[in-house]
Parts: structure tokens; C-alpha cells; sequence
């Protein structure tokens, strides 16, 4: 096994353990902090992927903004370790058995490309990912960040523009919300 | 399944398991948190587990498609900043009505 190998499962385990950590942290803020670990565990991953302005943007974005925002709306819980607000039993039994069904679904799902098999049989029905490899078409060079903002200005220009107005709309909404004056 | 786990950073399996799982937790952890918080935590690893598998599957289909899967990633993860700022101000105006962001209090319109 080369380094990058070892390197690459080490991350997975790290970012997997983190999601299961916030997801199942009684102390909301152990919770919000190994969402920030599997955050940045994320943005590694992306990294492997070559898509490293997408790594930069999600450590800027999700690590320094959201989880910011999330740090500071937990200290809105007033059961911060949460003693007292323990879910039912009721609620634990039917997240378990959600958890359980989404992750059957994904494992028995034939994933395209995940198994080479399920490759030459599904390719052949579904001409949209008939091209998917099983391994990734070596190293790209179409991926640095000036061909993302020439793509983003030209063939996606409009959905860019719709997230540009979505984001103002967003700010003026959340200042409306908290407001002194509710209506 | 043995072909996943002896798989590596250049195959497509272990991305969509770590998606397949992150979206788990993310359900999971909206089906039991009773905080507000705790359940837009739970909305933020789904939202991930998406972006993550849009450039993955980006990343290996094809050389132009690689591209494309991040820009869908960038989408996800604008949308994802705008649904914390909305959901933080929602847990703001919550707090300030009822002094507490448990959901299971917030039920006024029902008694």
C-alpha cells in the first residue's frame, strides 16, 4: 500500500467517525465541533479528487462560515449537554430504522462504476452514464479555477445569476426575521 | 463489497460509501435531535454528502464532466450557506418567542 493509499482510508475513517459523532453527540457542542472535522475531512476528499478550488471554497465557506453560525446558534439551547432533552425512545427507534434503510438502499443500489460487473450489464440500458469509467480518466488540466469561472460565466451563467439574486433575497430575509418588531 | 475495500483514492466506490453514509448520519440525526440546531446539523451533512457525490461522479465520468460536478458542488455548497443563515434566524425568532430552541416546545399553533 503506497502512502497516499493509507492516507487517503485514514481520512475516510476520520470523516465517517466525525458524521457519526455529530449525529449522535449528546453535548451539542462536541456535535457542531466534529461536524466542523467532517467538514474539513470533506474538503480533503476533494483534494483526492483534483477539485481543489471546491476544497479551498468548502474550508472557507463551511469550516469558517456555517460552522460559525452554528457554534453561535448553539448557544441559543438552553439543555446544552443535553441532560434533559434526551430523544425518545419512540425517536430513536424509528432514526435507527431510517439509518438502517437508507444505508441498505445505498449498498444494494447498482451503483454505475462501483463494481465492474454492474458495469458492462447497467452501461448498456442507461446511455447517461455509459461513459462512467471505473477508475477516473487520468489527470486533468480542465479543472483549474480559470476554466471553472469561464465555464461559470458562459454555460452557467443563469443559475449563477439565480444564486447571486437567492443570496440577496437571503440576507435581507434573515435581517427581516430578527428584527426587533415581529409582525 | 470486497472490491470496495480494496479499492483507492482513484475508484468511484469508496466516494459514494462515504456519501451513502454522511447522508445516514444526516437522517439520522434529524430524526432524533429534539434542538434546532442539532437538526440543521443534520441538514448541513446531507448537503454534503450531495456535493460530495456530484464531483465524484463529475470526477469519473468524463474530462469535461469533472468541471461540471464541482460548479454543481459550488451551487450546493452557496445554498447550503443561505439555508444557515435562514435557519439560524428562524432558531433566533424561535428562541426569542419560546426562551428555548427544543422543537418539541414549539407547537402553538396546535393548542
Amino acid at each position: 500500500m503506497s502512502p497516499s493509499i493509507v492516507l487517503f482510508w485514514a481520512l475516510v475513517a476520520v470523516v465517517v467517525a466525525a458524521a457519526a459523532g455529530a449525529a449522535l453527540a449528546r453535548n451539542l457542542v462536541y456535535s457542531a465541533l466534529s461536524l466542523g472535522v467532517c467538514l474539513a475531512g470533506v474538503a480533503g476528499l476533494y483534494l483526492f479528487l483534483q477539485a481543489e478550488y471546491l476544497a479551498v471554497i468548502q474550508m472557507s465557506v463551511y469550516v469558517g462560515g456555517i460552522l460559525i453560525l452554528v457554534l453561535f446558534g448553539v448557544m441559543f439551547s438552553r439543555d446544552l449537554l443535553g441532560n434533559q432533552t434526551r430523544p425518545s425512545l419512540p425517536a430513536r427507534l424509528l432514526g435507527g430504522i431510517t439509518f438502517l434503510v437508507v444505508l441498505v438502499a445505498a449498498a444494494r443500489t447498482a451503483w454505475v462504476a462501483a463494481h465492474r460487473g454492474m458495469l458492462q450489464t447497467v452501461a448498456g440500458s442507461l446511455s447517461v452514464v455509459r461513459s462512467a469509467p471505473e477508475e477516473w480518466p487520468g489527470t486533468i488540466a480542465s479543472n483549474a479555477p480559470i476554466h471553472l469561472g469561464s465555464l461559470l460565466m458562459d454555460q452557467w451563467l443563469a443559475p449563477f445569476l439565480v444564486i447571486a439574486i437567492l443570496l440577496t433575497v437571503v440576507l435581507v430575509a434573515a435581517l427581516g426575521l430578527v428584527r426587533k418588531e415581529l409582525p | 463489497m470486497n472490491d470496495i475495500l480494496l479499492a483507492g483514492p482513484e475508484h468511484l466506490g469508496p466516494y459514494l460509501a462515504v456519501g451513502a453514509l454522511l447522508f445516514a448520519f444526516g437522517i439520522l440525526a434529524c430524526v432524533t435531535r429534539r434542538n434546532a440546531v442539532g437538526y440543521l446539523i443534520g441538514i448541513e451533512l446531507m448537503l454534503n454528502a450531495g456535493a460530495l457525490n456530484a464531483v465524484a461522479y463529475g470526477r469519473f465520468r468524463s474530462l469535461e464532466a469533472a468541471a461540471e460536478g464541482q460548479i454543481l458542488g459550488l451551487f450546493v455548497i452557496a445554498l447550503a450557506a443561505a439555508e444557515a443563515a435562514i435557519a439560524l434566524a428562524l432558531v433566533y425568532a424561535v428562541f426569542r418567542n419560546f426562551r428555548d430552541v427544543d422543537l418539541d416546545l414549539v407547537r402553538t399553533l396546535r393548542s
